[in-house]
């Protein structure tokens, strides 16, 4: 089947994740774990880390109070679609000044652009467990 | 893969406990969670915050995606509901406005629809050109059995008048800074001919990332009219405005070629889902005079599936396969194919389905700027040897 991210189990990629609350993630009746359950993060882990490089100040500012960074690793976008995406949620109230949108938008489409092949998602439990 | 589970309905000894022991109205809910094997049992989570995750194809083998296994897209960060505080509000155009309590709507007459549940943007990962957003690819979409209160008969107990055409609708779940609300509307008639507002999936009360304490239900229409943690129905004379009607989830009127954008106005909001079929389970090898079952799902904005189709020779011709016969308006079919290699080499089996209106899946799915209701022909390829 035609599929491009391996569905193998991606615990390395999760660095420093926090998780969504409890609450949030526990069905209403709730089992008991597995084994194979244990071993995977829960679901609403968070990726919190962007690649190093000029201009990742300017995205960790101006992206990742809203986002969590796996939103950004996944886009393989143009240097145009990632303007017209930065001037979208500057739109929406992200903080970008002038001067460091052409830097943020370089920064993206580098680490984020046509070619980006690097993204999985991360394989997790069952929701609610 | 591992031999896939027994599909049949039925009410097995493990389904029947399930059922004494108050588990699941319905056998197959019970059997639907049985039978996806522990080993794919797990989600692939495309977002964090907003926390968004599909399911993987091999684990969509059963008529009722089990709960713990349905996707969840969300777009902002959900508030949890007071569930002590919580009502419905109706308004509008309506002659009695109305507060429900959620004892009030589990008191009024409860309808049960089964039906596929599918993000508009599921398969946008496959966009060609790439376009922006959650790049889904096959598993943001599950079928469940979705139990409420019609839409209606709220509407009716509020005293809906004419005047009202569209119904709007609203969550409460609140976005970020200037970042524009999630609301959106629908037609009125299609909500007074399906709309549900689910208190229940799968006869368990519907969780918080699946919208608790009620969701819309809108069978056979893209997952954005699903709202999820509803508080406020109110029917208007003209659609809702904002980001989310007037320039998000707009499908193009008359599609260019890939790459072509379109203004809003050329474009009108996603509605009905498009015809799909998906492989979920496929031996990745076979022998020469051995038989091997191909199985999978398909669906449709039309409420039944005619056929699936398998071509083992790019489309040239095509071989029916076998529709499970467990059924409901706008629910997947499951399917089966047995297929008898005759030859050695690598082949690739495609999968197309037809609708109850006649519409047949497309080689390539209709390019657009959003990435909305892909469905390209879905194939699994098979080495056979001697």
């Amino acid at each position: 089947m035609r599929q491009f991210w391996p569905t193998s189990i991606l615990l390395g990629i999760v660095i420093g994740g926090t998780a969504l609350t409890a609450g949030w993630t526990q069905s209403p009746k709730a089992k008991a774990l597995t084994p194979a359950d244990a071993k995977l993060p829960i679901f609403g882990t968070r990726l919190e880390v962007l690649p190093e490089g000029p201009g990742k100040e300017i995205a960790d500012q101006a992206c990742m109070s809203c986002h969590s960074t796996d939103i950004l690793r996944q886009q393989r976008l143009s240097e145009a679609q990632w303007t017209a995406s930065v001037n979208k949620m500057v739109g929406w109230g992200a903080e970008v000044p002038e001067a460091d949108k052409s830097k943020l938008v370089k920064y993206l489409a580098l680490h984020f652009g046509p070619g980006n092949d690097k993204f999985q998602p991360v394989v997790t439990r069952p929701i609610g467990r | 893969m591992a031999n896939p589970p027994d599909l049949r309905p039925g009410l097995t000894r493990r389904a029947f406990l399930g059922v004494a022991a108050g588990v699941a109205a319905f056998p197959s809910i019970a059997a639907a969670v049985r039978d996806v094997p522990p080993a794919k049992r797990r989600m692939l989570q495309v977002n964090g915050y907003a926390a968004c995750a599909e399911t993987p194809l091999d684990a969509l083998t059963t008529y009722l995606t089990p709960n713990d296994l349905f996707f969840v897209r969300q777009h902002w960060i959900p508030v949890a509901p007071d569930l002590k505080n919580w009502a419905l509000t109706v308004d509008g155009e309506v002659g009695v406005p109305l507060k429900l309590s959620l004892g009030e709507l589990n008191a009024m007459p409860q309808t049960t629809v089964t039906c596929v549940l599918q993000c508009a943007g599921n398969g946008r990962g496959f966009m060609k050109p790439v376009v922006p957003g959650v790049q889904w690819q096959f598993g943001a979409v599950g079928n469940a059995r979705w139990t409420g209160v019609r839409v209606k008969e709220v509407l009716l107990k509020a005293g809906l008048k004419g005047t009202g055409q569209h119904l709007h609708t609203f969550g409460t779940d609140k976005p970020p800074g200037k970042v524009p609300p999630f609301f959106r509307s629908l037609e009125m008639e299609k909500v007074l001919e399906d709309g549900v507002i689910a208190l229940k999936m799968n006869g368990e009360a519907l969780s918080l990332l699946h919208g608790a304490p009620a969701r819309l239900v809108v069978p056979g229409w893209a997952g954005d009219h699903w709202m999820k943690w509803l508080e406020r129905l109110s029917p208007q004379k003209d659609p809702q405005k904002g980001f989310y009607m007037d320039v998000g989830y707009r499908f193009p009127n008359k599609p260019g070629d890939p790459g072509v954008t379109f203004k809003p106005d050329e474009m009108s909001p996603v509605t009905e889902l498009f015809v799909k079929s998906n492989i979920t389970d496929a031996p990745k090898s076979a022998r020469v005079g051995q038989t091997v079952t191909l199985r999978g799902f398909a669906f449709s904005g039309a409420p039944d599936i005619s056929k699936v189709e398998i071509s083992a020779d790019g489309g040239a011709k095509w071989k029916n396969a076998v529709l499970d016969p467990e059924h409901d308006p706008y629910a997947w079919r499951l399917w089966t194919f047995p297929w008898k290699p005759e030859a050695p080499g690598k082949v690739t089996l495609w999968a197309r389905a037809t609708d109850s209106r006649g519409s047949v899946q497309p080689k390539e799915a209709v390019w657009n700027q959003s990435g909305y209701l892909y469905n390209a022909w879905h194939s699994a390829d098979i080495e056979v040897t001697a």
